[in-house]
């Protein structure tokens, strides 16, 4: 207990750095774990307890990342999600999955860290969004929208990845038939449930914490993981009030997560030896790989490789999904390898983002150098 | 009104946005953020980067009051809500500081309803609140009335009433 009071406290003076810095917490929050677990101090170590709030923290992240997921809105925009949506996945898949099997990781690792290394953090793509002040461009929307196609593809990954050994097709019904019984309670229950949102006392709160919680212990009965049940609870739960949901839930989701996110830093272990090649490789191509993709977005989607530029800076950084798949699935010299990459490009992405627009004008004035104008600029 | 089309789009995850194009081709962009910011960007014809100003909500209620022109003076002030569960039904609530030409009148004497359809709902009267004040109520010097009404309504307000 005293290793997560730690932990929190430490990572207390971190967020307030990141705030102030205006940087990103998340790779902090891993730093810290690193500096007081296993491979740095040893000072704290996982317990049942802090076990307990990384699996609280992951159930709301995905359970959050449901309720965003408003299935009609996808439906109208599915021209400007599937293009860049299908860029980015194989670029960034395939990239990422020869590397990591040239590398000398197995096949079936090398899909684990291929979808990491593929999936950018949604938190810090949006917050980047926003706090550089970019709503307004173009190529904001391309990268909203990607976020979305992004999720989908997680979803979809985390089914076939933790349908292990079972039917495939069986364990596929298994889980429409979750959300045909989920979506059936919020289309019938839609009044009850809106009059307990409505509420002032703690009921609202309450019941979300246990709906959540409800659902996900179901997933030992029915033999689905329990990140799909709370995806197809947040998926649900959208056709009713998904502000009021996610305003409840937010909370749990953003202290939980901390923890999680500190303790995937205490488990990291370098005592099996660190490959320091091997993070470099996967870190420097995390980034590369995601300018090819931006590039070719810009150049399908805005006609323009400098848009790329501006796509590519925001969706650098690789987070909280990434994090994900590599405690759900990842061996611990994949773990090791996808924190090094998590921390590396989202500090590095925040950096690029910030002075995307900065490097869009200074290609532009370098290009106009070395080809002389056709006319002349006025002004700026 | 010319027929400005105002586009209006949910980004999941960021909030609502809104944009509009001017009669004179400048764009004019503003963001309702899931964080409980409001962004507004403008961008003039022929520019390529916006420029933006983050605003809190009682910020951005302030500029929606002044572009609306309901702020007269500095220190009155007024508050449009718009209520989209009625018909999206809009009130505007507006301070006043009662002139010389009006103190030692009564409302039921000023005609208020019957002449602007607002309502004087309070008057602050040597930092006490009166609520609901009765027809009879005389203003004093000092006073300050707040009025409830729809914005023509205020406009009326400050039109017939203010100025008598």
């Amino acid at each position: 207990m005293e290793g997560i009071v730690l932990a929190l406290f430490l990572c207390l003076i971190l967020a307030l750095i990141s705030k102030y810095l205006s940087v990103p917490a998340i790779p902090f929050y891993i730093l810290a774990g690193v500096l007081l677990g296993k491979a740095g101090l040893g000072l704290v170590a996982s317990d049942e307890i802090s076990h307990f709030f990384s699996e609280m923290g992951l159930i709301f992240l995905l359970f959050f990342m449901g309720l965003g997921l408003k299935t009609e809105r996808i439906a109208a925009n599915r021209a400007a999600v599937l293009t860049s949506g299908i860029i980015d996945l194989n670029v960034n898949m395939i990239i990422g999955f020869i590397a990591a099997y040239m590398l000398g990781f197995s096949i079936s690792e090398s899909l684990i860290v291929a979808s990491a290394f593929y999936i950018s953090s949604t938190a810090m793509a949006l917050t980047s969004l926003i706090e550089n002040r970019k709503l307004m461009l173009r190529e904001a929307e391309t990268v909203i929208w990607l976020m979305v196609f992004e999720d989908l593809i997680l979803i979809i990954f985390l089914a076939l990845i933790s349908a292990g050994n079972q039917n495939l097709i069986v364990f596929l019904l298994k889980i429409l038939g979750v959300l045909a019984v989920l979506y059936a309670f919020a289309h019938y229950g839609k009044e009850f449930l809106i009059s307990i949102l409505d509420r002032d006392d703690e009921l609202p709160i309450l019941f979300t914490f246990a709906a959540v919680l409800t659902t996900a212990s179901f997933s030992i009965y029915l033999g689905i993981p329990e990140t799909m049940m709370v995806i197809a609870l947040g998926v649900a739960f959208a056709t009713t009030d998904p502000d009021a949901f996610e305003q409840h839930a937010r909370p749990f989701k953003d202290v939980f997560l901390v923890v999680f996110f500190v303790f995937f830093g205490v488990t990291i272990d370098f005592s099996g030896g660190v490959n320091w090649y091997m993070i470099t490789v996967i870190c420097l191509l995390a980034i590369v790989s995601k300018l090819i993709s931006g590039v070719l977005t810009g150049l399908f989607i805005h006609g323009s490789a400098l848009s790329g530029l501006e796509i590519w800076g925001n969706t650098i950084a690789r987070g909280e999904f990434s994090i994900a798949i590599a405690v759900l699935y990842g061996s611990p010299l994949v773990g090791t390898t996808i924190a090094a990459m998590v921390i590396v490009t989202s500090i590095i992405g925040s950096f690029i983002a910030k002075y995307s627009t900065a490097l869009r004008k200074g290609i532009l004035s370098l290009g106009r150098k070395k080809s002389p104008p056709h006319r002349v600029h006025l002004g700026r | 009104m010319s027929a400005m089309s105002l586009r209006s789009l949910t980004l999941p995850g960021v909030g609502t946005k809104y944009e509009f194009e001017t009669d004179k081709g400048d764009t004019v962009a503003i963001f309702f953020t899931k964080t409980g910011t409001i962004q507004m960007y403008t961008l003039q014809k022929g520019c390529t980067t916006p420029s933006a100003a983050e605003m809190t909500p009682v910020e951005a209620r302030r500029l929606g009051n002044i572009l609306t022109g309901a702020i007269i003076e500095a220190d009155q002030e007024s508050v449009e809500i718009a209520f989209s569960a009625l018909a999206d039904l809009r009130v505007t609530i507006h301070s006043f500081l009662i002139p010389k030409t009006i103190t030692g009148r009564s409302i039921e004497d000023l005609q208020i309803r019957a002449k602007t359809g607002a309502t004087v709902i309070a008057v602050c009267r040597h930092d006490r609140n009166i609520v609901n004040p009765p027809p009879s109520f005389v203003f004093e010097t000092g006073d300050a009335a707040l009025v409830i009404g729809e914005s023509d309504q205020i406009k009326m307000f400050e039109r017939e009433i203010m100025v008598d």
